[in-house]
């Protein structure tokens, strides 16, 4: 019983989170151009040692624009390695936070590779590594999610901005935190591989209740995951990409002119008296009222 | 004075029912010769004045919001608030920011990572209200609550327990206007939030669905820049005469002849300049003029209404406005088949004309634009002006506007210019991209109501204020005059407030200007004492 509910719940966890991502990320990609609205640094700019833009150029427009790839990657690297931007600005939370992700980084390493062991590729390396990966993960995890609790709870800077859920939450990855580690210190991690094995080909798992728990307890985190704010793990590609380093300059004919030609035509219901409401955004911004009119005031 | 303290998730809602004064002895301490310096209190709102404006939690009025005369009429507008955050969150009527408002709305992991960037919150002494996560995070419970289905489930659990009243509204209104825009919280979130836009867009609901914006921004601001010519109240005649008034001011000092040229169509350039400019420091224009006639380029100013002004004060409130200008600037330009804009010495008019409108203007009014600070280094350092950098032998440091570093990315140019030209520059710090804000940015710096001003000297620009005097710290006593080079507008107009209020010419002989000055400050071929030690 205890299985077959297991694997259920894994399967509705893993579909719920697909789906989470999906819609979430449809829900960004899917508004339509925004006006522009770059920040420096922009990494993929020569000129971002001292946070310089194209800009900068004479007859700009002219030139052709040079862009890094490997700069933004390398960027991003830190970031997401390091948190870098925490370090620098919020050492006192970097301490918690790191190891908090990657306690994450671990387990989702370790999920991945028992994945692939479950897929019938199984490399003896593979094999001696993973149990490492995952006791090491669910311990910094363990250790990230108390300090970060305990730095929420009474950090005076904190506590007013965390909420009983945010608590809760951070209740919950210590918990799968402290299972992970427990199923590798108590020798369970061989079970773990074949209750992957038995998820993927839609088998109910034979485990402990120990490696039950630590599954059941991952589950729910990936279940929810994606419908709270813990989704910045993707949207920053669009709070990076798509806004701060989004520096690409309109060309005429280009793929904008049509986005914008779009954009100008929705029809906008502002109520203030300066908006002719009801009109396209194209009507109500090239007449500019009067005196006399609704608007001029 | 105690502070009120915020000690849990619950304390946030209810803080928003408490006022939190502005305790002069807990501004940011001020270096040598400061180490006394005795704020004056900000003045109180009078109990006449409040019963016609509303006023901030901070005892501080910026966006001058009329009382409601009846409870009925308070809860149409907390009807209408909700709204129009309904259509803030629809792409037909936020089309413009509708991406970056959903990013920053949801994301935010409040981790307090932005709060020591800004300078209000910092220079306040840590008042809470000023942490650039607090406002967010009220517009957060509001839309979660009352927007989001179920938003009134679990409300204590999910921190959704905000109660939104009028009272609530008129405290997010104008807490929205005791942030600059300046955006350098946005730049050291590691999510990629920004909470200057949530702010803007906070701004803007009221503006675009109550019609409540700051009358210096709106009233006086736009709608006079869209209908009489410029948010200055300059009409084309009264222009016409402040020209033939510069033209003689220049052969005054220069003996050069200039005539100052209009409408000339085909031109390289259409300089667009903020028309403050024109009024308040006219030796600006005039130092332009200059610098283009002797370099021989050819140029010209428009006569047209709004086209003799950059200002666009909607990039700061209001996105129907912010485009009506823009677009404007745009047809102007196209329609004098000039080759580029210029843009002056003016960091809104830079980021709204330049970068944001670069997704507005349509295929067919597209004109090229260039800062002016590119276009000028060209020309200095080219040698196509004959200079004579000794002839600004005092302390220059640089104020680095906002919206045209961090916004923009412009931030070498106007160095190798001073490197050309002032040979005893020295950077402040933080500098360039990682700038602090003048304090009078978003407009601020026109704002000269009630006790607006005492919030923007003593608040908002007490941390630039710090590092100016820093600085200058070698040479800080009065005999050695020094310069603050800010090329912009509204900058300028904040440090003029900044050090008047401080005193600062009389007790450190810091004067302010812009870029332009000091460079025909130094041209050989221009009679020595361009730049006049006066303040004003």
């Amino acid at each position: 019983m205890v299985g077959i509910g297991l694997l259920v719940f894994v399967w509705v966890a893993v579909i719920a989170f697909v789906l989470g991502c999906v819609l979430k990320g449809l829900h960004y990609a899917l508004t339509p151009m925004h006006l522009r609205w770059d920040l420096y640094p922009v990494a993929h700019e020569p000129r971002r040692d001292h946070g310089g833009s194209y800009l900068e150029e004479k007859d700009w427009w002219t030139h052709k624009r040079r862009t890094s790839l490997a700069a933004e990657v390398g960027v991003m690297g830190e970031e997401i390695v390091l948190l870098k931007g925490v370090w620098q600005h919020n050492r006192s939370l970097w301490w918690g936070s790191l190891p908090f992700h990657w306690g994450l980084y671990l387990l989702v390493v370790t999920t991945a590779g028992l994945v692939v062991q479950g897929l019938g590729w199984s490399p003896p390396v593979l094999t001696s590594v993973l149990p490492w990966v995952a006791g090491v993960g669910g311990f910094l995890l363990l250790l990230g999610s108390a300090v970060l609790l305990i730095e929420r709870s009474s950090s005076p800077k904190l506590r007013p901005y965390t909420t009983p859920l945010d608590r809760l939450n951070l209740l919950l990855l210590l918990a799968f935190g402290a299972a992970s580690m427990a199923v590798v210190l108590a020798g369970g991690f061989g079970g773990a591989g074949a209750a992957v094995t038995s998820i993927l080909r839609f088998r109910a798992p034979e485990v402990t209740f120990l490696l039950g728990a630590q599954m059941a307890l991952g589950a729910l985190f990936v279940l929810y995951m994606p419908y709270t704010r813990m989704a910045h793990f993707f949207a920053k590609y669009f709070t990076y990409h798509k806004v701060r380093w989004d520096d690409r300059p309109y060309v005429a004919g280009g793929p904008f002119s049509s986005r914008l030609e779009a954009a100008l035509e929705y029809g906008m219901d502002w109520s203030a008296p300066h908006i002719q409401s009801g009109h396209s955004w194209r009507d109500v911004v090239t007449h500019i009222p009067q005196q006399d009119e609704k608007g001029g005031q | 004075m105690e502070r009120p303290r915020i000690a849990s998730q619950g304390d946030l809602v209810r803080f928003l029912d408490q006022n939190e004064g502005i305790d002069p002895a807990r501004l940011v301490p001020l270096p040598y010769p400061y180490e006394d310096w005795v704020d004056e209190p900000i003045k109180e709102i009078t109990e006449d004045q409040r019963t016609r404006i509303e006023v901030g939690p901070d005892g501080v009025c910026g966006a001058q919001i009329p009382v409601p005369q009846s409870e009925e009429e308070k809860e149409r507008l907390v009807a209408s608030f909700l709204e129009g955050l309904r259509k803030l969150l629809t792409k037909e009527n936020n089309w413009t920011f509708l991406q970056p408002l959903l990013l920053s709305m949801e994301n935010c992991v409040k981790c307090q990572t932005c709060a020591e960037a800004c300078p209000i919150y910092t220079g306040s002494g840590h008042m809470e209200m000023y942490r650039p996560t607090f406002r967010a995070e009220v517009l957060r419970k509001i839309v979660d609550r009352y927007i989001k289905p179920g938003g009134k489930l679990f409300p204590k659990l999910r921190g959704n327990d905000i109660e939104l009243d009028w009272e609530t509204l008129v405290k997010l209104a104008e807490l929205s206007y005791r942030c600059t825009l300046c955006r350098r919280c946005a730049q050291q979130c590691p999510v990629g939030v920004d909470n200057g836009l949530l702010t803007r867009e906070i701004r803007k609901l009221f503006s675009q669905e109550l019609g409540i914006a700051m009358p210096e921004l709106h009233q006086v601001g736009t709608v006079k820049q869209l209908t009489v010519g410029s948010s200055t109240g300059l009409n084309p005649a009264g222009l016409m005469d402040i020209m033939e008034f510069a033209e003689e001011d220049i052969t005054d000092k220069t003996g050069l002849e200039i005539k100052i040229p209009f409408d000339v169509e085909g031109a390289e350039y259409l300089v667009l300049h903020n028309a403050g400019e024109f009024l308040s420091w006219p030796e600006n224009l005039q130092a332009f003029a200059i610098i283009l006639e002797a370099a021989g380029i050819s140029w010209t100013l428009s006569s047209e209404l709004v086209g003799y002004d950059s200002v666009n004060y909607g990039l700061f409130y209001d996105d129907i406005q912010y485009s009506r200008i823009a677009l404007k600037h745009y047809e102007i330009a196209k329609k004098l088949g000039v080759k580029k804009i210029m843009m002056g010495e003016c960091g809104h008019a830079h980021k709204a004309t330049m970068a944001v409108a670069d997704r507005l203007i349509p295929d067919s009014l597209r004109v090229r634009a260039e800062s002016c600070l590119v276009a000028l280094e060209d020309l200095v350092t080219s040698d196509r002006l004959r200079l004579d950098p000794s002839r600004n032998d005092f302390p220059v440091t640089l104020h680095d506007p906002c919206n045209i570093t961090r916004s923009m990315g412009i931030i070498q140019p106007q160095r190798n210019i001073l490197a050309k030209i002032a040979p005893r520059f020295r950077e402040m710090e933080p500098h360039g991209v990682d700038n602090f804000c003048c304090g009078g940015g978003s407009g601020f710096a026109v704002c000269q109501s009630l006790n607006f001003p005492d919030w923007r000297t003593r608040v908002s620009g007490r941390v630039k204020f710090k590092q100016i005097l820093e600085a200058f710290a070698d040479s800080i006593e009065p005999e050695t005059h020094k310069y603050v080079c800010a090329p912009c507008s509204n900058c300028k107009g904040q440090m003029r407030d900044l050090l008047t209020y401080y005193d600062a010419w009389e007790r450190c002989g810091i004067m302010y200007g812009g870029l332009v000055e000091l460079i025909v400050n130094a041209m050989a071929d221009i009679p020595e004492g361009f730049l006049e030690w006066e303040f004003h």
